[in-house]
């Protein structure tokens, strides 16, 4: 029974949310919904380059601000409905994230953190000052939603749930593929990876675009959601800190952490800003929270339960820097002394 | 083409020291060659620039005729040259079967979205981790292994991608004699399936008894070359080793 | 565009020059602390702007000379830097993303908390001579008007930073600091507490910073949010100047003072901040060493 619950538990979890918001039926639900789901999939395509690569942007919001600008401008100007162009405007971001990509990824490590942030202060800055374009510090707003008010948040809500399972699946694609393990690769030794031969320049800049999509797909609907935009909170940093923040919680480089860390935080970040009415201590409490993770459970949730289980199941593991009997007599095979098994064989075959 | 490698006068330096001067070298196919001489006479910073970590300021590398100067690592792999670490380099967190599978060459989309392991390259990893006796721990996580296990296995990881060169840096250091005669045989039984080895080495037993050919390095500048005998009464080679 | 005036240029130059002086008391803590730890300070603009609000606080309510408040400012933030660093990033070392994100999380907690006390309004102290200038004519046309705040600012943080050089090269504690930046391990062979040096440094780091906030509370105004636009500018300067060189901190400190004023005269001063934003990325991706500094990669 619990084997079949492992397996196939997300189908269950899956019914409880499409059924949630007829239950649970006002718009404040509705809205905590969506923003659950937005936060865990921006998450999850964060985490394919911060969690499986190894390289943490810590300036990812510059994403999610350009595809909520791209669109609102294209709402705007051109009409277009932000739940059907946000997909595809996000490609347009994708795009950019791995032209820039290309430059940013010389950088490694700690470089490539504060490049990051460097990167989002400029588009920021940018933003700000390119008034004609963006709308300058005020900002943009956006059309309202054509269906009828009494459905409110409902669409965002079920809308953002398909987005979050396509983000889902195509993530563990990812990571069960090869390219992901060459990602895997990189972050535990990227020079090694060079040196066997994987592409590391090219596999690093497709994760970052894939993690931008994603990421900038989350900023259209949002602006959508929100239906006004402006740069300080489009570009701020606070969401990017939220993707690292939720995504360590969870299990960075696992497929479900950034999820779950979503489903745990979000929430509870909510809670507290209804506690303390807005006020920055809220800024206070993401960091202590977030301090709290990286000092005492730095891997995550399910990583760390991993862990506990692999130390319960193999208690023996040889973890002495010498060979132990069997390995010596596994590789000197026969009775020939020091030969391989094959070696072994040739020499028979030499013998008049 | 008999030649596999061709160092050509090259030279390299890190700041103002020299580490390499001028120096020219070529490899046999099919043979197994040996560098050696004391620490310090750039038999690492070949290696690097061999495999492409650095560009030579000046001189030629070729493989097989063709020139590898500006090639990435990666690229320098995919043409046909591998190598191991003096300090053994593995992907700890990954298997020991993974380790075997990052190696492979792949192209294209399957690498995107296809498995990650495909049961014909498992088989082939497989294979090779038998002849290296681990093919027992192949879930374990590399950290896990005894030290000489790591050394088998960063060697059996890099032939997977099917090198024609191996460059081997010290592969005989901190390991008991009988794993080294096991490692001998090893490179013994690779090289006569036709895979050329280029071997940094301070065990002089191991070099003398393996190598078909040696060239002697020290402070960057080629001094001796030859067959194993020629080397070991070498005047110029015994000064240096012995010498201060 | 009309090119401005030399009068405006120089005028311009000078004053960056004496802004870039006391920038340089702001970095040097952030630089020290990388070349001997590894280990960038993302909190160091919060820091500042900490030290900035004890000045503010203690002139607003007891009248004290924001210059003095160091007493209470460089104490403060030298035990707190040394607790930091023993308790908490010591667990963290090996992983310098993730020190990268343990200092950003320090930073927030500190805005929250500063934002949470002393509200979100501009702040500056405003003692009787911050408007005050020095008229220096040159030649017969030309006149600078060099304000007396940042002349002073300038001198105590040149001061200031004599005192720390003269510390690192003829104690002990600073022998062994050198020592450490050089070569960790061959430190430790002689002797060096590697644990006891880092706890210090990082105290060290924070006191400069206390330091430069007092000066800087008088120079400019500041809110709990100015952190991020600081650390950024410090960031700037110091990969710039070459992480973990006192020298490199300094001219790096004197070339953005002087960059940062001409491109305000040239560009808005809404726009200009992008020069530093724009330097740091490029010498990050372009130039990781800086001018004058080890490779950022190695760390």
């Amino acid at each position: 029974m619990t084997l079949i619950l492992r397996r196939w538990w997300p189908l269950p979890a899956l019914i409880l949310l499409l059924i949630f918001p007829l239950v649970f039926a006002e718009p404040y639900y509705h809205l905590l919904g969506f923003n659950v789901f937005l936060f865990a999939t921006m998450a999850t395509g964060w985490n394919i380059m911060g969690g499986y690569a190894g390289y943490r942007s810590l300036g990812h919001s510059a994403f999610y601000g350009l595809g909520a600008y791209a669109a609102a401008i294209a709402a705007n100007q051109l009409g277009w409905n932000p739940l059907i162009s946000s997909p595809i405007l996000a490609l347009g971001v994708a795009v950019f994230a791995m032209l820039l990509g290309w430059a940013m990824l010389r950088a490694t490590g700690a470089a490539f953190v504060i490049a990051s942030i460097a990167m989002l202060l400029i588009v920021r800055l940018l933003a700000n000052n390119f008034e004609n374009i963006t709308g300058g510090a005020p900002g943009l707003s956006l059309p309202i939603p054509p269906w009828p008010p009494m459905l409110s948040r409902l669409p965002f809500y079920y809308y953002m749930l398909g987005v979050l399972i396509v983000a889902i699946i195509v993530s563990g694609f990812l990571r069960r593929s090869r390219f992901g393990l060459g990602l895997l690769a990189i972050r535990d030794d990227e020079g090694k990876a060079e040196m066997v031969g994987v592409n590391t320049t090219l596999y690093k800049i497709l994760a970052f675009g894939i993690s931008a999509y994603f990421v900038a797909l989350g900023g259209g609907v949002w602006a959508y959601a929100q239906t006004h935009i402006s740069p300080p909170f489009a570009f701020g940093i606070t969401v990017g800190v939220q993707l690292i923040l939720y995504t360590m919680l969870g299990g960075s480089g696992t497929v479900w952490g950034p999820t779950l860390g979503a489903f745990i935080l979000v929430p509870l970040s909510d809670l507290i800003l209804f506690q303390f009415g807005g006020s920055p201590i809220h800024l206070a409490v993401l960091g202590a929270v977030m301090m709290a993770i990286i000092l005492f459970m730095p891997r995550g949730i399910i990583p760390s339960i991993r862990g506990w289980q692999e130390a319960r199941a193999a208690p023996r593991a040889t973890h002495t820097g010498a060979l132990s009997m069997e390995d010596l007599q596994r590789m000197q095979g026969g009775k020939t002394e020091g030969g391989s098994p094959s070696e072994a064989a040739a020499a028979e075959h030499e013998r008049p | 083409m008999s030649k596999i490698l061709e160092i050509d006068r090259v030279t390299h330096s890190f700041g103002g020291i020299v580490a390499v001067q001028d120096c020219s070298l070529s490899l046999e196919r099919g043979k197994i060659t040996g560098l050696i001489g004391p620490n310090g006479s750039g038999k690492t910073t070949l290696f690097n620039l061999i495999t492409g970590v650095h560009t030579a300021h000046s001189g030629q590398i070729r493989l097989m005729g063709r020139s590898v100067n500006n090639l990435r690592p990666s690229q320098i792999c995919a043409q046909g040259i591998c190598r191991t670490f003096q300090i053994t380099r593995l992907f700890w967190e990954m298997s020991v079967l993974e380790n075997m599978i990052v190696p492979i060459r792949h192209v294209g989309l399957r690498a995107l979205f296809g498995a990650s392991i495909y049961s014909d390259e498992a088989d082939r990893a497989m294979r090779l981790l038998e002849r290296v006796g681990l093919d027992h721990l192949r879930d374990q996580p590399a950290r896990r292994l005894s030290f000489g296990q790591q050394k088998l296995l960063e060697l059996a990881a890099v032939l997977m991608s099917g090198p024609d060169l191996v460059l081997l840096d010290e592969p005989a250091s901190g390991v008991n004699p009988t794993m080294i005669r096991f490692i001998m045989n090893l490179i013994r039984n690779l090289n006569s399936e036709g895979v050329s080895f280029f071997i940094v080495e301070h065990n002089m037993h191991f070099v003398m008894e393996l190598c078909d050919y040696v060239y002697v390095l020290d402070q960057g500048v080629e001094i001796a070359n030859g067959t194993p005998e020629i080397i070991q009464s070498n005047p110029a080679v015994l000064e240096v080793y012995l010498g201060n | 565009m009309q090119l401005p005036s030399l009068n405006v240029v120089l005028q311009v130059a000078m004053v960056g020059l004496l802004t870039g002086g006391v920038y340089a008391l702001m970095a040097v803590g952030l630089t020290l602390i990388f070349g001997v730890m590894r280990v960038i300070n993302i909190a160091h603009g919060a820091f500042l702007i900490l030290s900035a609000y004890i000045a503010y606080w203690l002139f607003t309510l007891f009248g004290l000379e924001p210059v003095l408040s160091v007493v209470v400012s460089v104490p403060l933030l030298f035990v707190f830097g040394m607790f930091f660093q023993r308790f908490a990033l010591s667990r963290i070392k090996n992983d310098l993303g993730l020190v990268v994100l343990l200092t950003f999380a320090l930073a927030l907690v500190l805005v929250g908390l500063m934002g949470t006390f002393w509200q979100t309004t501009g702040r500056s102290v405003s003692t009787w001579y911050v408007n005050e200038v020095l008229i220096i004519p040159v030649g017969a046309t030309l006149k600078l008007r060099l304000p007396w705040v940042k002349i002073g600012g300038s001198v105590l943080a040149i001061v200031a930073l004599g005192i720390l050089w003269a510390h690192l090269k003829f104690s002990d504690m600073g022998r062994a600091i050198r020592a450490t930046i050089q070569n960790p391990t061959a430190a430790q062979l002689v002797g060096v507490n590697i644990a006891q040096i880092q706890a210090f440094t990082f105290g060290i780091g924070l006191a400069t910073v206390a330091a430069g906030g007092a000066l800087f509370s008088v120079i400019w105004t500041f809110t709990p949010g100015s952190h991020d636009e600081w650390i950024s500018k410090l960031l700037s300067i110091i990969v710039l100047g070459g992480m973990g060189s006192l020298p490199g901190a300094l001219i790096a400190a004197l070339i953005m003072g002087v960059a940062e004023g001409l491109a305000a005269v040239f560009m808005t001063s809404y726009i200009s901040p992008i020069v530093f934003y724009l330097i740091l990325f490029l010498t990050l991706i372009l130039r990781p060493q800086g001018l004058l500094g080890s490779r950022l990669r190695e760390g």
